[in-house]
């Protein structure tokens, strides 16, 4: 508890800092507070290791909550009732094109890592069968080796270089952004490109990775750009879907190009749109859920029509996501086999949190050490490299030989040192992408592997999985996890078989229930992982088991660590808001939360003032009070609210009262939606000695209803606040509607329940 | 007698399940040969318990009844020719059951079959024909069925992928030829098993591409895999024909090496690389009215 005292700083640092070392959230304005200086305080590092408890500066927040001002109440006004109803017919439009783009680009990449694999692994297969011949079977490994590196490299140095967000699967980046985060550059064009063509290389790569986390991101991004109908990056703008340029709309499309992701990427609609409500959409009605359902559809449809295509039997839709597990015949299960399966969640549970806990920390040292571009590719190499390795190593130890089933052709069978006419089983794994070794594992007949096999594979693909998350490689980590807990489950059934008792029959199952446990083991969803599961299965009976057991898997791994993608975003510095405000905060009032003394304008405020504040660089603050009786010593009424972007829009369109009679036009929303997203930075806007002492009146463009609170409102109230109406600015007053503080999504954001009872993060440059 | 019959039909109809679910536990290519074997016992058993269920009584009884004989001479003549070509397929195919040879033994028996069940069920012309008189004029169906079963194993089998006109198919000869030419060298190398490796590798080599190009183009029957399984079940179990793992050494060598790299590289980026610090920026709060309270002091 000491440290944590020590941490905490109330009062301000105003008494003692240093000149120029102007780091606090707030600048001076003078005489506005009194300040009392607390000793710990002081003695605190200004430069730290990285680590999980830091909030960092970058992330701001999207503007959830729409600005009400004059120029949006005259627009909506103008609008007819016919307009209204062409909003809501474009607003099912772009949902079905985000549907349909998005099931486009899952097809895309699943044929292409179709085509490059098989060419890959065939020709790996031809030297490797004539190695064994003639000897010589070490140049294979450095073949195969060398072939996966190349992959990997030329992935992880797109990712690398031009565009570092793309890495890892996405998903915790989408759940922020959904969470009301704007992640700087995450649903760009741009990350889109260098996002496909990464996971393409990884996944061809042989990398323990999957194609499937990507999808999320990549539909979450076709969903910004078409919502907005135009894209900034290639300077295009086709004029349509003007209204929706604001966060948000923009926020809502893109819960839907979340939900066709996963729907493209599992064959699971339902799923999907579960999904965005499980992991996202903090704000839903039944009209949004009911376009999201839509997208989806149109997206697993688009995916299996252009697959029958490729396949060669149009219109015979069968393929309705990048995995299908493929249904299981006997969609049985015995009602004595639920214990185990529960048994088999808390496995599941236990493995995940070993899994979260290894990746945690090697995270942590990624970020402390390995942050230059050229080392992160190299890592990449490597861990392609010795991927391969790894599984050669297996395949050439292995004794275990199997003869292909007549109903269950192997694609890549490798003999090696087999009798003729069988091959080795492990191989079927490990040579082979990671969706069709799932596969295998789920419906392979019951002997098709033997339990040391099984074992073997479980412990290495462990480690190589845990490794390879976190990678400067786009690529997901669902497949991963299945093929892992398939690989275990498949052992336990192995085991239950081989007991003698007759009436364990099918390990397949067992591999399902073990896959389903160890991905809720490592993701803890709930919900929309068992429908997913059960949509791609196709098998409604096993609903409840898999239900079961993920429940047991998230109890149990909560027990132990987070969820894989809490810690990420936790590493993240993402100031992410929970369902809920931490347990034990009810005794904090927003005097303590709120961020103090603030910087407020008058109505009418003088340029000069305005483009200093806004050019602060220690102090990069977005939401400004309007007020009025505004003195150097009392804090003024507070009469509205108005945003950087905005003042930037006005300065730039030089909405001067002195220089009123000049301008041709009245400054329209669209002027503002024109700017949106990417508003320029203060710096780029030249203000000249004269104009400096113009004045501007900000009273048409406030949001003259700004939501306030009380100065004893207590913490999770705010918290409600802000996570309900998806607020980024809330105003503290005192009984005479003065404005005492400021709260951010930072500051609520900064308590957390820890080991230690509530902890306050700290704020951080990154 | 009557409990006799209705224990017969009920043991019927078990065996008729049995042979239809055969088809579904073969799962394995090695294993369908084996699983040929009691669906052509159990067929075989079929046939006098066909002939033995026509008991007299009961059957005059009917027809005295019925007023007309049940069923004309043209169709009995059919039916009882049925009976003989089963009979004699029956007798060909089930000791042609292990080593498989059923496509190679039996084909012209099954031709033969399969032209007079043709001719039971393309006898359609009057409204008192064979076909429906034999086939379809009862539950059980059993001409029919009989026959299905029959199919279903010659389906299963790919029997016709290895036949053309009427006899074995060109590449299911060459297949024979060098099958035996391969089995004549074991033969006569069999005392000496490293010898056998030596000398046979060419023409087993030979049998063996043949057949890989055989399986792609889709002519195998279950004769040919069933020769091939057992011929690479001798080449490498028996005479222990396959590839050594003679280079192990090389191979952990060049593999330790691999793994090795990812340690020099998290240990050097350890030592040389800079850690990356975050810079802390001290925000500012309100100081509180009643007191200068943090957590700690909330919670104690």
């Amino acid at each position: 508890m000491a440290n944590i005292t020590k941490r905490v700083s109330w009062s301000s640092l105003c008494e003692d800092r240093a000149p120029g070392e102007g780091t606090a959230l707030l600048d001076d304005t003078p005489g506005a507070r009194r300040c009392r200086r607390q000793e710990e305080t002081l003695k605190q590092p200004n430069e730290i290791p990285h680590n999980e408890k830091l909030l960092s500066l970058k992330y701001e927040s999207l503007d959830y909550d729409n600005i009400e001002n004059q120029l949006f109440l005259e627009e909506e006004g103008q609008m007819s009732p016919m307009g209204f109803k062409c909003v809501e017919i474009s607003r099912w439009v772009i949902c079905g094109l985000i549907g349909f783009l998005t099931g486009l680009i899952a097809c895309f990449i699943d044929i292409v890592v179709e085509i490059v694999a098989a060419y890959k692994y065939k020709i790996v297969k031809r030297y490797i069968d004539q190695f064994v011949v003639e000897g010589g079977l070490c140049a294979s490994v450095i073949l195969w080796a060398i072939l996966n590196s190349a992959f990997v490299m030329a992935g992880s140095l797109v990712v690398a270089i031009f565009e570092p967000i793309a890495a890892g699967s996405g998903i915790p980046q989408i759940k922020c952004y959904l969470n009301g985060v704007k992640i700087p550059r995450v649903v760009r064009l741009k990350t889109l490109v260098v996002k496909v063509f990464g996971v393409i290389c990884s996944v061809v790569g042989g990398l323990a990775v999957g194609k499937e986390g990507p999808m999320i991101h990549s539909g979450a991004v076709v969903a910004a750009g078409v919502s907005q109908g135009r894209s900034t990056s290639l300077k295009k703008d086709l004029k349509i879907f003007e209204y929706f340029r604001r966060d948000t709309e923009k926020r809502d499309f893109v819960s839907a190009g979340a939900a066709a992701g996963v729907s493209a990427a599992f064959g699971a609609p339902v799923g999907g749109v579960l999904f965005s409500l499980e992991e996202g959409a903090s704000f839903w009605n039944q009209m949004l859920t009911w376009r999201i359902f839509f997208a989806s559809m149109i997206s697993t449809f688009t995916l299996n029509f252009f697959r029958s295509i490729y396949n060669g039997n149009p219109g015979e839709l069968a393929n309705p996501g990048l995995i299908n597990f493929g249904q299981f015949e006997s969609g049985a299960y015995k009602l004595y086999e639920i214990p185990i399966f529960i048994c088999m969640g808390a496995v599941g549970g236990v493995l995940g949190a070993g899994f979260n806990a290894l990746n945690y920390w090697l995270t942590i040292f990624r970020i402390r050490y390995i942050h230059r571009s050229y080392l992160q590719v190299i890592e990449a190499i490597l861990a392609a490299a010795a991927t391969a390795t790894v599984s050669y190593i297996l395949m050439y130890c292995s004794d275990d030989c199997q003869t292909p089933g007549e109903h269950q052709a192997v694609e890549y069978p490798l003999q090696l040192f087999c009798p003729d006419g069988q091959h080795n089983s492990i191989a079927t794994v490990f040579f082979n992408t990671p969706e069709r070794s799932v596969r295998n594992l789920f419906h392979n007949f019951p002997g098709s592997y033997n339990s040391l096999t099984l074992f073997l594979f479980t412990f290495t693909y462990f480690f190589l999985a845990c490794w390879t998350y976190g990678l400067t490689v786009s690529a997901g980590v669902f497949i991963p996890s299945l093929l892992l807990g398939a690989a275990w489950g498949r052992l336990i059934g192995n085991l239950l078989t081989n007991s003698g008792v007759s009436i364990f029959a099918d390990p397949g199952k067992y591999a399902l229930m073990g896959a389903a446990a160890q991905l809720g083991g490592i993701v803890r969803m709930t919900l929309s992982l068992t429908v997913i599961m059960v949509e791609a299965t196709g098998n409604v009976t096993y609903g409840l088991p898999i239900m079961l057991v993920l429940m047991t898997s998230k109890i149990v791994g909560d027990y132990f660590a987070e969820g894989l993608y809490d810690i990420h975003i936790k590493l993240q510095s993402v100031p992410f808001l929970g369902w809920e405000a931490p347990a034990t905060s009810h005794s904090f009032t927003a005097r303590e939360v709120m961020s103090s003394p603030v910087m407020c304008f008058n109505r009418t405020e003088k340029v000069g003032t305005i483009v200093d504040v806004l050019s602060n660089t220690s102090a990069k603050h977005n939401g400004f009070p309007i007020v009025s009786d505004f003195t150097t010593n009392e804090p003024g009424r507070i009469c509205g609210l108005i945003l950087r972007s905005q003042l930037i829009v006005l300065l730039k369109h030089k909405v001067f009262v002195e220089r009123a009679q000049l301008k041709q036009r009245k400054l329209l929303l669209k002027d503002f939606r024109d700017a949106y997203p990417r508003f320029p930075p203060i710096q780029s806007i030249h203000v000249s000695q004269d104009e400096r002492e113009c004045t501007m009146d900000l009273t048409e463009f406030m949001n003259p209803t700004p939501y306030t609170v009380p100065q004893e409102t207590s913490l999770p109230r705010v918290f409600k606040l802000f996570r309900a109406l998806g607020l980024r600015h809330l105003v503290v007053v005192d009984n005479e509607n003065r404005v005492v503080g400021l709260v951010t999504r930072k500051d609520l954001a900064r308590y957390h329940l820890g080991k230690h009872g509530l902890e306050e993060l700290q704020l951080a440059q990154t | 007698q009557e409990f006799r019959r209705v224990f017969f039909l009920f043991l019927l109809k078990i065996i008729c399940s049995l042979i239809l679910e055969a088809p579904l536990a073969a799962q394995s290519s090695a294993m369908v040969s084996l699983h040929l074997v009691p669906r052509l016992i159990a067929l075989l058993l079929l046939l006098p318990g066909r002939i033995r269920s026509s008991s007299p009584v009961f059957n005059s009884l009917l027809s005295d009844l019925q007023g007309d004989p049940e069923l004309e001479e043209r169709c009995r003549d059919l039916l009882r020719d049925f009976g003989r070509r089963y009979e004699s397929y029956v007798k060909c195919a089930v000791p042609s059951a292990r080593p498989v040879r059923i496509c190679e033994n039996c084909h012209i028996q099954f031709e033969m079959l399969r032209v007079v069940y043709n001719n039971i069920s393309s006898d359609q012309a009057d409204p008192e024909n064979c076909r429906d008189s034999l086939l379809r004029a009862d539950r059980l169906m059993l001409v029919y069925m009989l026959f299905q079963n029959l199919e279903d194993v010659w389906d299963v089998a790919h029997c016709s992928q290895c036949l053309s006109g009427d006899g074995l198919s060109n590449i299911t000869l060459r297949y024979m030829a060098k099958l035996n030419q391969s089995l004549s060298c074991f033969e006569s190398q069999k005392n000496n098993h490293s010898e056998l490796c030596r000398v046979c590798r060419a023409d087993y080599k030979d049998l063996n591409e043949f057949y890989s190009i055989m399986e792609k183009n889709q002519t195998l029957c279950i004769d040919i895999e069933d020769s091939m399984n057992a011929t690479r079940r001798l080449w490498s179990k028996d005479f222990n024909c396959s590839f050594p793992r003679e280079e192990t050494v090389p191979v952990i060598a060049v593999s330790s090496f691999m793994l090795f790299l990812p340690i020099i590289f998290y240990l050097s980026s350890f030592l040389h690389s800079e850690q990356k610090k975050r810079r802390l920026i001290h925000p500012k709060r309100a100081k509180s009215n009643n007191s200068l309270m943090n957590i700690q002091d909330k919670h104690s």
